[in-house]
């Protein structure tokens, strides 16, 4: 009997721990996160529609059904990226993620100059070089530091009814995920 | 000797079924660290951030959504009535009240994995602060029902357990400190079907 009571005890004390490593584990090993599904949808510096036509999965989650996105992915190693959209939606806004998903940086339309997306991210370092002297083409530009290498831009935008889907639509599938160099 | 195997495959079992299926059922949970309650919604401000625990962390990876940032917005999630009971796609609800401040907001009906039911008809099964109508105390009254009705109406179907998704963008309540005395609408129950 004492044996059988030391025997759960351990195993409650094993619980625990395995409760611990495993909730540790689950960002490491989950296969399903943002970064992979985009991944297998589209390379790096590519604009993706996130909302795709019904029957085939959206590669990342929608968070509302009003909302049409875009995301690309980038490596701030290789320079850094500059997001721009021509024209304007209800609302818009962008979020920055790290690769493992984590929210970065994020702004809205109230933002940005004369209401044109135009973001720029960058790390620190690339920041320094930038503030010597600012080259052309990035005057109206919102310039996001994120200290981290690869990451995830998302652009969203709020379709009010269906009338404005043809101008959101547009909206996304022009928006543009460049590298750029000095 | 037989005993003590069996002993042993024991607390491995107890470790092993009861560690895994905690950290399932915690993630699965719409509550947990991080959470905070007004009403019968709950939201995750710190979710999807570095400054999130460790439950917020594995459940964005678990999901692999992306969460909406601070300069962005803020979702709620209702999974029962202000009475606490919980939300079924076959019944009738009243959602009845206030909003805190937002530049709009956008309302949403979804299954349990979150994701947003189609309605199934020309209507789509989301509301949004825009095309609400107001009482005279600004407040709105929305009624959830698979059927028809007057004034704003979201429409659902099928049957199983039913989340109201509320998101608020460009809102001062994504703050921190602005959480503290908002005040969120009630789910009131008006009828099920069978």
């Amino acid at each position: 009997m004492g044996k059988l009571l030391h025997a759960i005890i351990i195993g409650l004390i094993g619980a625990a721990i395995i409760h611990i490593v495993v909730l540790l584990l689950v960002p490491e090993f989950s296969e399903r996160d943002a970064w992979s599904n985009l991944s297998m949808k589209a390379d790096f510096y590519t604009m993706t529609r996130l909302d795709t036509e019904p029957g085939s999965p959206a590669p990342i989650k929608s968070i509302d059904p009003l909302f049409a996105a875009a995301a690309c992915r980038f490596d701030l190693n290789d320079g850094m990226v500059q997001v721009t959209a021509p024209g304007s939606a209800p609302f818009w806004s962008v979020s920055v993620y790290d690769r493992n998903g984590h929210n970065i940086y994020s702004f809205n339309d109230r933002s940005a100059t004369s209401g044109q997306m135009d973001a720029v991210v960058l790390t620190p370092a690339q920041m320094i070089e930038m503030r010597k002297a600012l080259p052309e083409g990035f005057e109206g530009s919102i310039f996001v530091e994120a200290p981290i290498e690869e990451g995830i831009v998302v652009l969203r935008a709020f379709v009010p009814d269906e009338s404005w889907r043809p101008a959101v639509t547009k909206f996304l599938s022009q928006s543009s995920c460049d590298l750029q160099q000095f | 000797m037989l005993k003590n195997a069996l002993l042993t495959l024991l607390a491995l079992t107890i470790a092993i079924g009861l560690g895994g299926g905690s950290v399932w059922y915690t993630l699965d949970a719409q509550s947990g660290g991080g959470a905070i309650r007004i009403g019968p919604w709950t939201a995750f401000p710190d979710i999807g951030t570095l400054d999130a625990d460790p439950y917020s962390q594995a459940r964005v990876a678990r999901q692999g959504a992306l969460t909406l940032g601070r300069a962005e917005g803020l979702s709620f999630v209702a999974d029962a009535d202000s009475s606490g009971e919980g939300l079924r796609r076959e019944c009738s609800y009243t959602i009845e009240g206030g909003f805190p401040t937002a530049r709009f907001w956008t309302l949403h009906v979804a299954d349990l994995a979150l994701e947003s039911i189609a309605s199934g008809r020309p209507h789509q099964a989301a509301l949004h602060s825009y095309e609400i109508l107001r009482q005279s105390d600004n407040s709105a009254v929305i009624t959830v029902a698979p059927n028809a009705a007057a004034g704003n109406w979201l429409p659902v179907n099928g049957s199983g357990p039913l989340r109201f998704m509320l998101n608020f963008y460009d809102t001062p309540i994504a703050a921190s400190t602005g959480l503290s005395d908002v005040k969120l609408p009630a789910i009131v129950k008006s009828g099920c079907n069978g």
